[in-house]
Order: C-alpha cells, then sequence, then structure tokens
C-alpha cells in the first residue's frame, strides 16, 4: 500500500468520525448536567436538512453550519421544556425527539432529496496542503478543526472552569446544588440548549462533509452512536477521540469494501454496513467489563430534578 | 447591644398544612439559641425562611435592626448567615476543596482558598485533607466541610440543623467546643435539634415549636429534659409498659460469622458478625450511620444471600443460602431503615405494598394469581390495628406521613408474627406519638416469645427499648453485653472503634 | 390570572386518562395551525390523517391490519416498561421474527399440512426473543444498557434482511429482484373476513392484549414488573429478582414483536421484502405510551397510530402530504402526552393574590 493510499484512508477516517466527535461532545456535556438526552440523533437529523436547506438556497456553507446549530438549539429546547420544566421522563421525550427529528426533517427535505449541493472547502489554502504529510495537517474543512477545538475546549471548561465545576455539581447532586442556591434547571437548561447546538452542527456534517445531498434518516444512527461513545469515553472527552476515529476507521472500510477494495470486498457489503452497530455493542461490552466504568457516570444521570419546595 | 436577629409573625403556608404560625423570636450576638421540636414541628421550614431558601407567606426578618428580605442563600451568606445542612449539600465524587469553592459566592483562586481554608481548619482545630474526594470520607469528617464551608464566610449567625444526628459522644463534644469558641467570638448559633440533653449542655435560650406554633421560650439549664419534652409533645410522655415476669427463651436466631462482599465503591460491608437472640429477647445494634447497618440488614433479611447455610439460624434451622421469599416463609421478617423505595413502593396502594412482603405467610398467591381480596382485607387489619392514619387500603403508600408509613410497615410485619424480626432505624423521622406505639408494638412481640433486633442510630432509643446491645463499627460488631451494664462512655467509644483490651488482643496473632 | 402547579396527595386516576384522550385533540389543533403556518393545508391534513379513516368504511380493514402488529408489539413494549427496562430494539426483534418465519416457510416450500403455520410462529416468537436475549444477557451480566443495544442491533437486523434477500434466500424465479419467492398457501395467514384483507392476525392481536392485560391486573408476573420498575430495591426487599425480571421483560417483549414480524411476513408481504422493516417497532413504542403501558390501553393507542398511518396514505394521495407528515403527528402526540404527564402528578392552581393570603 503506498502512502498517497494510507494518506487518503486517514483523511476519510477523520471526516467520517467527524460528526460522532461533534455530536458526542455535547452530548457529553449534556450527561454531565445530569440530563440524558437521547434525541442527538433527531437534532442531527433536524441539524442536516437545515444545513442542506440552506446550502441549496444560498450556497453559504457557513451560514448552513450556523442556521444547523440554532435548528438544534431549538429542536433540544423541546426537550429541555418536557423534561426540565416540566419534569417528564427522560428516555421516553429523548426517544420522542428521534422520531419527531426523524418525521420533520423527511417533511422539511421532501422534494429535495438526491439534489446535490456543494461540499465544505478546506479551511487552508490548497498550497499549504500539497505536500501528503502537510495534507494530514491542514487538508480539512473547517468542521475537523471545530470538532478537534471543541473536545479541547469542553475538557477545560469543565476540568478548569468555575462554570464547569458548577455544571458538574449539578449532575452530581441536584439537591445540594440547589440548596447551595444553584439554578440547577438553568445550568440544565444551558447544557441542554449545547448539546442541540452540537448535535445540529453535526447533523450538518452529512450534506457539508460527507455526501453533498439530502436523505431522509442519512445520519443513519450516527447520533446513537455518539450517545454510546459517550458511555465509552467514561465521559472524559479526550477518550471520544479515540472512540469516534476507531467508528470512523470502521465506516471507512465500509466505503472502502463497497468500492471495491480488494480483500475488503470479499465479505458481503451488507455486513460491512453492519459493522459500525456491531461495532458499539462490542465496545460497549469491552468497557463494561473494565471495573471503573460506570462510576464515573453523574450521580444524578437521567433523573428528574424535583426539589420539595 | 442590637438583636442579631429578630422574627415577627413569620407564617408559611403548604397545601393542607400550616408549616410555621406567626412566629416570633429573637437572637443576640453570641448566643446559642436552640430551636427545639418534633419532627414535622416546622424548624426546618423556618430556617429554611431565615436563610433565604423559602419565603415566607407573612411576618418580618430583621437583621442587626434592618427589617431584610432574603431572597436566596446567596443574600443570606451576604448578610453573614451561615447554615449547615442536616443532609449534607456535599458532591461526593469532587474534592473538598472543590466542594467549598461551590459553596463561596466569591470567585476565589484555588490556591488562595486553599491557604484560608488551611486557616480556618488551624484556628478552629478541624482537621481535613483539601484534596481528598468526599466519597472517601467519614461522615463526621464531611461535617467538617461543612462547617469550613460556612466558617470562610466569617458568619455573624450559622444555623446548624440536626448536627448531631451523625456524630459519635465524642465528636458531638468536639463540635460543641468549637461552637462555644465561635460564640465566644460573637457569632450567634441557631442550633436546631430534639435531643434534649445536648440543648441543656449547650445553649443559652431554646425556643420550643410545636405544630408550627412557638410553644416557650425558655432557659434550658432552668428546665428539666422531661419538662422540655412535655413541651415539645404538648402531652405527658407514655412509658413503654412492659409486661411482667417477662424471662428469655431458648437461642431463637443465631448469626455466626455472617460476612458481606464490598458491592459498590462506597458502601460498608459486614465482616464475622456473631451474636445470638433468645425468644423474647430485643437485641440492640448501635453505631454511627454508614458502618455496615445496610448490608446487616440486607445479609440479614435475605437481599444479600450468605454462602455458608449455617451463618444464619433459627430454631438451629439454617438460613444462609435461602432468599428473602424463603427466609419469611420461616418466620424471619425485616424493615429496612428506607421506608420509601426500600420498604415499600410509593406508587402502590397500601394493598399491593402487603402483596410485597406478605404474600406468601398469610397466603394472597393462588396458582401464580395474587388474591386481592385478602391483600385488601389485611391491610385493612394492619390500618385499624396499628392505628394507620389512611383512607384505606386503596390509599397509595407515598401520600402517607413518614410516621403513618412506618406505623403501616411495622404493622405489616408483626401482624405476619414472625419469629424473628429485624427492623433497622425504626423511629427514624417518625413524630413521638408513633414512635411510643412502635415501640410498644415491638415489646408486646417479644412478649409472645419473638426474636427481636433493632439496629438503630439512636442511643436513646435502644437504652429504652432493648435487652442486650452491641455496637457496630466499620462492618464489625462488638461483643453483647446487656445493656444495664454498658456506660454511654463505652458505647460511645465502640462507636469511634476503640474495643475494648481483650478485643485488642484477641486481634493480636499469638 | 396566575397559576402555579401544586402536588398531589395523589396521582390522578382521572388525568391518567384523559391525558392521551387530550393530546390526541390537541395534536390535531395545533397540527392543523402549523402545518397551515408552513404552508400546507392544515386543517385538510388532519381531516384526512385522523378522520377519513374512521369516516370511510373502505378504509376500516386497513385499520385492523395496520393495528394488529403495533397492538401486539405495543403490549409487549407496554410490559417492559412498566418493568423500567427501555427495550427499544422492538423493530429489530420483529425484523428477526419475521426472518424466522421466512426460514420456515421457505424450508417446508413444497410441503403442505396444518402445522406449517404454528411451526412458522413458533419460529418467529423464538427468533424475536432470541434476539432480544442479546440486549438481557449483556444488561444483567455486564450491565450494558439496554437501550444502546437493542437499538445497535435493530440497525443490524436490517442489513441482515438484505443480505439474505440478495443472496441464500433470493426468489429463482425473481428476474433478479432482492425478495424471496411468494410462500406457500400453508404458509400464508388464512383470511377471516373474505372479500378483505382482514388476517388471523388481527383478532390475535386482541387475544393478545386481553391476556396480557389479565396477566399484569392479576398475577404475580405482573406484580413483578411493575414492581421491579416502581422501586427496584423495594422488589429485592420483596423477593423479586431484577435480574429475572430484565430476563422475562426483555424476551415477553421481544418474542411478542417476533409474532407481530411473522404475523407480517405470512399475512400482508406474504414474502420477505427488504421493505419489511415498516417502523412498527419504533411507532409502537409510541402505541405504548399513548396506551398508558396498559394493555387495553394499548388497543386503542394501537387503532390511534393505525389511523395516522393509513390517513398519512390517504392525505399523499388526495393532498399530496408527503408521509413523513404521519411522524411529525405520531410524535408530537408523544409530547404533548409526556407535557400532560405533569398533570397526573400536579394540579393547576390559581394564585391567590398576596393581600388576601395576608387578611
Amino acid at each position: 500500500m503506498n502512502l498517497d493510499l494510507l494518506i487518503a484512508i486517514f483523511i476519510t477516517v477523520v471526516g467520517a468520525s467527524t460528526p460522532i466527535l461533534i455530536a458526542a461532545t455535547g452530548e457529553l456535556v449534556v450527561e454531565k448536567s445530569g440530563v440524558l438526552n437521547l434525541g442527538v440523533e433527531g437534532m442531527m437529523l433536524v441539524g442536516a436538512i437545515t444545513a442542506f436547506l440552506v446550502v441549496f438556497l444560498t450556497g453559504q456553507h457557513y451560514l448552513a453550519i450556523v442556521l444547523a446549530a440554532g435548528a438544534g438549539i431549538a429542536t433540544s429546547m423541546i426537550f429541555g421544556f418536557l423534561t426540565l420544566s416540566l419534569s417528564a421522563n427522560q428516555t421516553a421525550t429523548g426517544l420522542a425527539l428521534t422520531i419527531f427529528g426523524t418525521g420533520f426533517s423527511a417533511l422539511a427535505g421532501q422534494g429535495y432529496s438526491a439534489r446535490p449541493v456543494t461540499l465544505l472547502g478546506p479551511l487552508f489554502p490548497a498550497e499549504l496542503a500539497t505536500h501528503p504529510v502537510l495534507r494530514i495537517l491542514f487538508g480539512y474543512s473547517a468542521l475537523v478543526y471545530f470538532a478537534l477545538i471543541m473536545v479541547v475546549a469542553v475538557w477545560w471548561f469543565l476540568k478548569k472552569t468555575r462554570a464547569g465545576l458548577i455544571l458538574r455539581a449539578v449532575g452530581e447532586n441536584d439537591l445540594s446544588a440547589h440548596s447551595i442556591g444553584y439554578s440547577v434547571i438553568g445550568v440544565r437548561y444551558a447544557a441542554v440548549a449545547f448539546g442541540g447546538a452540537m448535535a445540529g452542527i453535526a447533523g450538518a456534517c452529512f450534506p457539508l462533509l460527507l455526501t453533498p445531498q439530502w436523505a431522509e434518516r442519512m445520519t443513519a444512527g450516527r447520533g446513537w452512536i455518539a450517545v454510546a461513545l459517550v458511555v465509552f469515553a467514561s465521559w472524559r472527552p479526550f477518550r471520544l477521540l479515540a472512540g469516534a476515529y476507531l467508528f470512523g476507521l470502521v465506516m471507512t472500510m465500509e466505503l472502502y469494501a463497497k468500492a471495491g477494495g480488494g480483500p475488503l470486498s470479499a465479505i458481503p457489503s451488507e455486513l460491512w454496513a453492519a459493522l459500525p452497530y456491531l461495532a458499539t455493542v462490542v465496545v460497549l461490552v469491552l468497557i463494561s467489563i473494565r471495573r471503573d466504568a460506570s462510576t464515573n457516570a453523574p450521580a444524578c444521570l437521567g433523573r428528574p430534578f424535583l426539589p420539595s419546595n | 447591644m442590637p438583636l442579631r436577629l429578630q422574627l415577627t409573625g413569620i407564617t408559611k403556608r403548604f397545601p393542607g398544612v400550616l408549616a410555621n404560625d406567626n412566629v416570633s423570636f429573637s437572637v443576640k450576638p453570641g448566643e446559642i439559641h436552640a430551636l427545639l421540636g418534633e419532627n414535622g414541628a416546622g424548624k426546618s421550614t423556618l430556617v429554611k425562611m431565615i436563610y433565604g431558601i423559602m419565603q415566607p407567606d407573612a411576618g418580618e426578618i430583621v437583621w442587626d435592626g434592618q427589617p431584610v428580605v432574603v431572597s436566596s442563600p446567596k443574600a443570606a451568606r451576604k448578610l453573614g448567615i451561615g447554615m449547615v445542612f442536616q443532609h449534607f449539600s456535599l458532591f461526593e465524587a469532587l474534592t473538598v476543596l472543590e466542594n467549598i469553592a461551590l459553596g463561596m459566592d466569591a470567585k476565589i483562586p484555588a490556591r488562595d482558598l486553599e491557604a484560608r481554608i488551611r486557616q480556618v481548619m488551624a484556628q478552629y482545630g478541624l482537621l481535613l485533607d483539601p484534596h481528598r474526594t468526599v466519597a472517601t470520607l467519614s461522615v463526621g469528617e464531611r461535617q467538617r466541610i461543612e462547617i469550613v464551608r460556612a466558617l470562610l464566610l466569617e458568619p455573624k449567625l450559622l444555623i446548624m440543623d440536626e448536627p448531631t444526628s451523625v456524630l459519635t459522644p465524642q465528636e458531638v463534644e468536639q463540635l460543641f467546643d468549637v461552637l462555644r469558641r465561635l460564640a465566644a467570638q460573637g457569632c450567634s448559633i441557631l442550633y436546631i435539634s430534639h435531643k434534649l440533653h445536648e440543648i441543656k449542655a449547650l445553649c443559652d435560650t431554646a425556643t420550643i415549636l410545636r405544630g408550627g406554633r412557638l410553644v416557650d421560650t425558655c432557659d434550658p439549664k432552668q428546665e428539666t429534659s422531661r419538662s422540655m419534652a412535655e413541651k415539645m409533645i404538648g402531652a405527658g410522655l407514655k412509658d413503654i409498659v412492659r409486661p411482667e415476669g417477662r424471662s428469655m427463651g431458648e437461642p431463637k436466631l443465631v448469626v455466626s460469622r455472617l460476612s458481606t462482599a464490598k458491592t459498590g465503591h462506597f458502601d460498608v460491608p459486614v465482616n464475622k458478625v456473631s451474636f445470638t437472640v433468645r425468644a423474647g429477647e430485643i437485641f440492640g445494634i448501635a453505631g454511627v450511620a454508614g458502618n455496615g447497618q445496610n448490608a446487616l440488614l440486607d445479609a440479614l433479611s435475605g437481599e444479600i444471600r450468605s454462602d455458608d447455610a449455617e451463618s444464619i439460624t433459627i430454631d438451629g434451622f439454617p438460613l444462609g443460602l435461602l432468599d428473602t421469599t424463603e427466609r419469611r416463609k420461616r418466620g424471619l421478617c425485616a424493615v429496612p431503615e428506607e421506608r420509601n423505595g426500600h420498604a415499600a413502593v410509593g406508587e402502590f396502594s397500601l394493598s399491593d405494598n402487603s402483596v410485597l412482603t406478605a404474600r406468601d405467610r398469610l397466603g394472597m398467591v393462588v396458582m401464580g394469581l395474587i388474591n386481592s381480596g385478602a391483600a385488601r382485607t389485611y391491610t385493612g387489619k394492619v390500618i385499624a390495628e396499628f392505628a394507620v392514619k389512611a383512607l384505606g387500603p386503596a390509599s397509595m403508600a407515598g401520600s402517607l406521613s413518614g410516621g403513618n408509613l412506618q406505623k403501616y410497615i411495622m404493622g405489616r410485619e408483626i401482624l405476619q408474627k414472625p419469629s424473628v424480626l429485624v427492623v433497622s432505624q425504626p423511629t427514624w423521622g417518625v413524630d413521638a406519638g408513633a414512635a411510643a406505639a412502635i415501640h410498644q408494638a415491638l415489646v408486646d412481640l417479644a412478649a409472645v416469645g419473638s426474636a427481636i433486633v433493632v439496629i438503630s442510630q439512636d442511643l436513646d432509643e435502644l437504652r429504652a427499648l432493648c435487652d442486650t446491645l452491641a455496637v457496630i463499627n466499620l462492618g464489625q460488631l462488638s461483643p453483647a453485653k446487656p445493656n444495664a451494664e454498658m456506660s454511654i462512655e463505652e458505647i460511645g467509644l465502640l462507636m469511634g472503634g476503640v474495643h475494648g483490651a481483650t478485643e485488642a488482643h484477641d486481634a493480636v496473632p499469638a | 390570572m396566575q397559576f402555579r402547579l401544586e402536588k398531589r396527595p395523589e396521582p390522578s386516576k382521572l388525568m391518567l386518562y384523559v391525558t392521551p384522550v387530550a393530546s390526541v385533540l390537541l395534536t390535531m389543533l395545533v397540527g392543523a395551525i402549523i402545518f397551515s403556518l408552513i404552508g400546507y393545508d392544515g386543517v385538510g391534513a388532519v381531516r384526512e390523517i385522523f378522520l377519513t379513516p374512521l369516516t370511510n368504511s373502505f378504509k376500516w380493514q386497513d385499520l385492523g391490519v395496520k393495528a394488529a402488529p403495533l397492538i401486539i408489539i405495543g403490549v409487549g413494549l407496554s410490559i417492559a416498561y412498566r418493568a423500567n427496562v427501555w427495550n427499544i430494539g422492538a423493530e429489530g426483534q420483529y425484523v428477526m421474527g419475521g426472518l424466522a418465519a421466512t426460514g420456515v416457510a421457505l424450508a417446508t416450500y413444497g410441503m403442505t399440512g396444518w402445522w406449517i403455520l404454528p411451526l412458522m410462529m413458533i419460529a418467529g416468537i423464538a427468533g424475536g426473543a432470541a434476539y432480544a436475549a442479546v440486549p438481557a444477557l449483556l444488561k444483567t451480566r455486564l450491565g450494558v444498557n439496554e437501550i444502546l443495544t437493542s437499538l445497535m442491533l435493530t440497525y443490524a437486523s436490517v442489513q441482515l434482511i438484505y443480505y439474505l434477500v440478495r443472496a441464500p434466500w433470493k426468489d429463482p424465479m425473481g428476474m433478479g429482484f432482492p425478495q424471496t419467492r411468494r410462500f406457500a398457501a400453508d404458509a400464508l395467514l388464512p383470511n377471516i373476513i373474505p372479500g378483505t384483507i382482514v388476517h388471523l392476525g388481527v383478532p390475535i392481536a386482541i387475544v393478545v392484549a386481553l391476556i396480557a392485560w389479565f396477566v399484569m391486573s392479576r398475577s404475580v408476573f405482573g406484580y413483578q414488573m411493575k414492581v421491579v420498575g416502581a422501586a427496584p430495591h423495594a422488589a429485592r426487599y420483596g423477593g423479586f429478582s431484577e435480574n429475572k425480571t430484565i430476563w422475562l421483560a426483555l424476551l415477553v417483549s421481544g418474542a411478542l414483536a417476533g409474532l407481530a414480524g411473522m404475523l407480517e411476513v405470512a399475512g400482508p408481504f406474504q414474502r420477505m421484502v427488504p421493505g419489511f422493516p415498516t417502523n412498527y417497532g419504533f411507532t409502537a413504542i409510541i402505541v405504548a405510551f399513548l396506551g398508558r403501558l396498559n394493555p387495553l390501553g394499548v388497543i386503542l393507542a394501537g387503532i390511534v397510530m393505525a389511523i395516522t398511518f393509513v390517513g398519512g396514505e390517504v392525505a399523499q394521495t388526495t393532498i399530496g402530504l408527503s408521509s413523513s407528515a404521519t411522524g411529525v403527528f405520531q410524535s408530537m402526540m408523544l409530547f404533548f402526552l409526556l407535557a400532560g404527564d405533569i398533570l397526573v402528578r400536579y394540579r393547576l392552581k390559581r394564585v391567590i393574590p398576596a393581600q388576601e393570603a395576608r387578611a
């Protein structure tokens, strides 16, 4: 295998893992605040269709990303209102949000499937990425760098800032945080909105970064994989990176197999297509065997907050 | 000197309850002021309004001569009011330093904060490592965090909500030292408790609440414990009636070298616990919370099964390998500490809760189907005989008050006529009337020949109720002694983990 | 006038049953408004989706046929959710049930006999249960979240259909279409009303729901599911094993989803095709909630959902509304229901102005 192919594979892996990484980073913050939002897949689809429509109509990629984030926030606020203000069951509401996002995006995208748009180009000028090695550093679109920066930023926020400490405290013991005088609901709304924005941007990656068109359910369960990734990472931001690239690799292998990539195509393409999902199960199993896996989980995860007064 | 805090006509209404009704009293600078009352008397509601967690419906709070509206805990801290909660508002997964930082309103760099923490700790003799994770600390140490957190704000009034319920007698003394030093420096202390001897030892003034109303303000040193108790309860105290000529029978429950595995990160297992309870005996197990009481109850009830059949026997029959259902069939019933969610299901009717533990002993199941008529009839009997205040067997367990739910649970188990009954914290958070009824029911059950184990953190309860006492510390049980032969100092030392000389001698390999 | 929420001493039975009805009505109202605002014929959409299937008697057979799998799967899910076991992979278990039944139908192709259908039914039930056993095993042994595993297995099961109908099970006379051959007559569900498409699955769905209702309300099994779901700690104290309950909940819900898969493949589909996964397994989640996790409620909720499916198709042909609008209406219903839940536990109370309270 030559160097060019390896570099091409590497770049594909990074691209394929980017939406999962962005969505998982958002969900990590949500879960750290003690909220389990299972609607990531739905928010991603809303982000995807928003980004697609904006690019299709205006050709403005960065506007598309911003509006996709806004659409993600708007969708997440349905979840926030139901679970935080009305203390509805988080699992059920998250599922409902995914069903909603699937239906809504299909409705909004009706008549647009298979209409092409242009991908978001690389961030840096092409001259910087002429050399193969430089391409590994400078050959990506802004979304890829955004994903990496956000991982670092979220780590720094949770670990080093007072606001991050408060967010962790709220996820750890909501009643205590309330009795000290922090607004549990307010912190959680902010976290859910952040998760919504990130899921919206993750959705935008599909038409802007991966396949330049709209297709119903085009996120194909990546939102759920992102949720699984947070568990895999034991709620630690940097571990998200490893997990996301692992999934990127599996998905890249699928692409190569489908394209008739030599030895890979000996295995039925359906198995390749099923592999990311099966890999998620395997990864969840592996992580659960490690003893300390769940000890880092926020203690209030998924529990509705009901102050006594 | 102006008054530090003055309350006038404070009233707070909740759905169906008047929690505070026109309460007025005042606290002077440097005064240690007790707020005394039973559970549900309105003490916690009152201090929550002083600390800004709740707002009064009517009345005025005057602080250092100025009328104030305490809109939030933050506003309270700004005024100079600190509070140490009964249920600590701590975050287990975070460090001591992070916990304290969360309680500070001003943004202080971590290094400066640490320096100030160390200074306060040195000043008051409160020892703690700021970098330890709270989950690894004992209850007494956790309380120190709360106190340090409050002291860092240099409060002019410190509210302590039932601070000693989780401490050993020795730790209580240390706490009192800190509080007296603070008071000597001019800090007022509002001390909430229902423990009369503590109030007599510590406080300058006592305000007594009953049913949300102020009953009396008095000098505790001039009162007897009994006179204050009667003001608190509002009636003459009822003593436990013990049947005449009671004698212990044969050993009924024999526990030998019972151990449990460590399951979670932070729980305390029991280690080789052995004791014997005779027919008709009430056996008390004292200890500070979190020393293996929960594991002991689960191991006895069958929620945790032993791998040694002989580790628990009733009348010689080995039960160690059996599950809860089979142990119940053999006559062993248990009542865990947590009422809602463990001993009972809040979302279920009382009748359905009877099915939970009484279905096999009382034939409520026929061929896999539940005989709900039998469950209703039995529940009605429990309600009637234990004077449970509930609309009927169809009432939701969660709608009952703590005391009434506990009476129902105790009734549900006692009316099954168990030959062994194990109860944990039978009267925790229960009003005096209900507590007396529960104590009487336990004594009556023992009188007909059952063996009873009472696990409790309330020493007064154990002293009043038990024939024999042992102390649990870090999962190990001290040798049992007749209640009358144990001094409070001895119990206190055992609770703190200091065992007698013979024990220490045994531990050294020969 | 101001209102505030006040906790009820006991959950309101009335609200428990009023809120599902109210959420359906609210969905119709709000749906009409929203769809009008975004440029559709909102009133027309609501009329076609919610009313036409009821008023047009030709559509009633469709309702029965669509409701049957939703009810069967919804009943299973309602039992699992009662136990707080979040099986959301019913779609995958439905697929595996359908595939197992297809396997029997293909293996017995050319044979005749009354035993073929029961055998397919057993295979379908076993297929669904076996697929649900994977999350059960992982949850009870390793504590792996059943939501994620059951869902991931659903995505994988769809690929298994694609593989089977493309290669080993492909119809040799199918002119290259990726699908199996049409099942033999003895492997097809009989029609129970001549001249309609109503098949045996419809009465089976009703019977399944009635049995489940009886078992859940009267038996120790039902009690076990409910107590483990409501208070796992209390359940252990009462002598019910949480792990056993997880197994039972997943096996029962998986078996019922598998049964639904068998009934669909041997009924309306008559063969296995790539389009076999029709989201019944996901829609049944809404059915279970709308039915208040009560098997009798699930019958009604299943019919309501069937109405929106049939109506969605009507709206597609009459006013050109995308069938995906159905999903939007269905999720709106669930949103309103979840929002309304708070009224079961709390009541709205008018806040009395402060000066009156002081007086």
